[in-house]
């Protein structure tokens, strides 16, 4: 890939989900594949759409493995549509979700959605992908 | 720091001392026939390809990347001592167990977690499970509880009952244990930080104190554990390390005098190996932690017997079946020199390195989930195989949901097949005296030991946890895992190794939340805040924050607070007005 810019990630443990190891390998994942990582720790929506929009990101992902994906992952998109930026980046959300939710996170308007097993090369092209077709980038 | 010794330099010294003593197991001439025709045998025997690849590390998940040859000889153990290295269970150095009669002579103890939604959810599934054979019940607490927020803070918000049960004060406290009698059943609450255990356990106390049962009358466990607070989770505030570790030996202090049957602090291993750490890491920093507790606690004047009584380990199974097994055996071996040599205790109970385990969550796949309950079963078995006091095994659909009721009873009763179903029980250590088995356990004991000095090196438990070295180690170790797994190198069967060409998520069984448990848990809280007399809540409050401020120990303000039905989150709040708060350094 030729990009002139590199695709830009904030990435933030939703709410006050405890655990960490996820996050951070994804972090480590898409450092590896040339991006630029901005990782802020938890966080709710609102702190995390300002951050992004300061930032300049072009890629929003969030990790919980505690059952908050619905709740602040649909107020996190609701924001971001409030502030203008839902069509200009990527959402994404990692961690560990019942089937019954995948639909509903889809709905809400996540266009990524990963679980457990999930691999770089998956994360990455998607990424890579849904910057392409969504961002024009 | 320079001037003190390690942990390793006093066990080298004691080694050096009994050097004369040692009697070893096999006979010079025996060893000098089979190193002959060993060779011989290695020579003519094993193939070409055999002998280059001798060595061979395997790729487990949370392995510890320990060499291993392809057969063990009594060459391998050649300088064994058997009363030294090995010995009878129940005897020093207790390499065998800490029981003469081990599980003849009482079973290792089914404990499962249970917690989800309010504590009406969870006390149903106390019930549920103590009616099904468990023998102790482990409480697990939602995120907001864990991290110390009232369930109608704005921080708990869309968390509330998930992950655990949703507890704010003593009144949950009441409604969780109703009907449980907590004078007989031991219970375990998983309150995973020194914080958190001085707040929730503060509730416990003052719960059983309505209920009119003395506080000597209780069973039980808190975790208590600085690793918890300051290393393992991701929190949006952490208090400064160096106060939690101080908090850490008060509680141990306050409930070794006042909860006399209660354990006071269970090192977790566990929930750092499943971060992203070696079997090895895992114990060595459990170690490290526990000998600075130690040191700082006989620095306060108590006889290490005395606190050594109630000490516990919480450790993580997983897949390299005989480190496992092994771990236990060179953890035992490995505290029991500790207690001896460094603490000079006098107490065999003081000797026992006690453990609870856990079968490792990481270990499970959201692929063909059914896989996940043999995963879990030879987890258990090499737990059981190692020695294990009690233990939990995660259900094959954790990694969609907290377990559904279905799958925690395959849990229960993969451990019943253990205990009554395989045999495996009737014999003590049965894996001791295996040539590989005793190698294995001696070289894990070596490689904790190496881990603990190079940490002591560093300056110790609270050091390290400062500079964010701890931290770092582990999200190297995690993403190092994560490429081995991605690249084929760690083989996962229906994951990356015979993976089905089409995988398709399959239909099981969910776990469905309860519903509006935050509504119903703000609700109580609401009517706690009109009802109770608000000064005098004020007033423990401020004398929490003032007692933190000079430094004494905080769960007897705990307790005085949760009289007066402070909320656990009033409580986190008075702290960090305290202490202030802290933040790990960037660790990736």
């Amino acid at each position: 890939m030729s990009e002139e810019k590199r695709i830009k990630v904030l990435l933030a443990k939703l709410g006050v989900e405890v655990h960490w190891r996820g996050v951070i390998t994804v972090a480590g994942m898409l450092r590896d594949a040339g991006m630029e990582v901005v990782y802020i720790g938890n966080a709710f929506p609102p702190e995390i759409i300002e951050t992004a929009i300061q930032e300049g990101v072009d890629v929003i992902g969030v990790s919980t493995l505690g059952g908050n994906h619905l709740t602040l992952g649909g107020e996190l998109l609701e924001l971001a549509k409030q502030k203008g930026v839902k069509d200009s980046m990527v959402f994404v959300i990692g961690g560990v979700f019942p089937p019954y939710d995948i639909p509903k996170l889809k709905d809400v308007g996540f266009d990524g959605i990963f679980g457990p097993g999930a691999t770089q090369e998956e994360i990455v092209g998607f990424i890579k992908d849904a910057v392409s077709k969504k961002l024009g980038k | 720091m320079s001037e003190e010794k390690t942990t390793k330099q006093i066990l080298q010294e004691a080694e050096e001392k009994r050097k004369a003593e040692r009697v070893p197991l096999y006979n010079p001439e025996a060893l000098k026939q089979i190193k002959e025709k060993f060779d011989q045998w290695y020579n003519t025997k094993l193939r070409e390809e055999d002998r280059k690849n001798w060595f061979v590390t395997p790729q487990t998940i949370l392995g510890s990347e320990i060499p291993r040859g392809l057969l063990y000889t009594p060459l391998d153990v050649a300088d064994l001592d058997y009363m030294q290295d090995i010995g009878f269970s129940g005897d020093e150095p207790y390499t065998r167990g800490i029981h003469p009669n081990m599980y003849r002579g009482r079973l290792f103890t089914v404990r499962q977690l249970a917690g989800f939604g309010g504590p009406e959810d969870t006390n149903e599934r106390i019930k549920f499970l103590l009616a099904h054979g468990a023998t102790g019940i482990n409480i697990v607490f939602d995120l907001p509880t864990i991290q110390m927020y009232d369930s109608d803070d704005p921080m708990a918000r869309g968390q509330v009952g998930w992950c655990g049960v949703a507890m704010d004060t003593v009144k949950d406290w009441e409604i969780l244990f109703d009907g449980i009698p907590i004078d007989k059943i031991s219970v375990s609450l998983v309150t995973h930080y020194p914080t958190n255990t001085a707040i929730l356990f503060a509730m416990y106390l003052v719960m059983a104190e309505r209920r009119g049962i003395p506080w000597d009358k209780l069973i039980g466990t808190v975790q208590n554990d600085i690793i918890m607070e300051e290393v393992v989770r991701s929190g949006a505030e952490y208090l400064p390390p160096k106060w939690v570790f101080k908090n850490q030996c008060d509680n141990i202090e306050f409930i070794r005098k006042n909860v006399p049957r209660w354990n006071f602090i269970t090192y977790n291993g566990y929930n750092l190996r499943e971060a992203g750490t070696s079997g090895v890491t895992e114990m060595a920093v459990a170690f490290t932690n526990a000998i600075d507790t130690l040191k700082e606690l006989t620095g306060r004047g108590h006889d290490v017997d005395w606190i050594c009584e109630r000490l516990a380990f919480f450790w993580d199974p997983s897949m390299d079946f005989f480190e496992e097994v092994c771990r236990l055996r060179a953890a035992r071996r490995l505290w029991y020199k500790i207690m001896k040599h460094q603490f000079n205790a006098k107490s065999p109970r003081s000797m026992w390195m006690r453990c609870h385990v856990q079968t490792s969550g990481i270990s499970l796949t959201r692929e063909e989930p059914l896989n996940n309950i043999v995963r879990a079963a030879y987890e258990a078995l090499a737990a059981v195989l190692g020695g294990a006091q009690s233990m939990h095994v995660d259900s094959y659909d954790e990694a969609y949901s907290v377990p559904t009721e279905a799958a925690a009873l395959v849990s229960v009763r993969t451990q019943q097949i253990i205990q009554a179903e395989t045999g495996v029980t009737e014999v003590v250590d049965p894996l001791g005296g295996s040539f590989y088995v005793e190698w294995l356990t001696n070289e894990i004991e070596g490689r904790i030991l190496d881990e603990i000095d190079e940490m002591q090196r560093l300056g110790g438990i609270v050091k390290v946890i400062e500079t964010g070295w701890i931290h770092k180690k582990i999200a190297d170790y995690a993403y190092k895992e994560q490429r081995k797994i991605e690249e084929g190198i760690i083989k996962i069967a229906g994951l990356n190794y015979f993976r089905a060409a089409d995988v398709k998520l399959p239909e099981i069984d969910v776990f469905r939340y309860p519903e509006g448990v935050e509504e119903r848990q703000r609700k109580k809280l609401q009517k706690i805040r009109e009802e109770r007399d608000n000064k005098e809540v004020q007033a423990r409050l401020d004398e929490l924050t003032r007692a933190a401020r000079r430094g004494e120990p905080i769960i007897e303000y705990c307790i005085e607070c949760a009289r007066a039905m402070c909320t656990e989150g009033e409580m986190f709040k008075a702290l960090k007005e305290a202490w202030g708060t802290w933040r790990p350094p960037a660790y990736w």
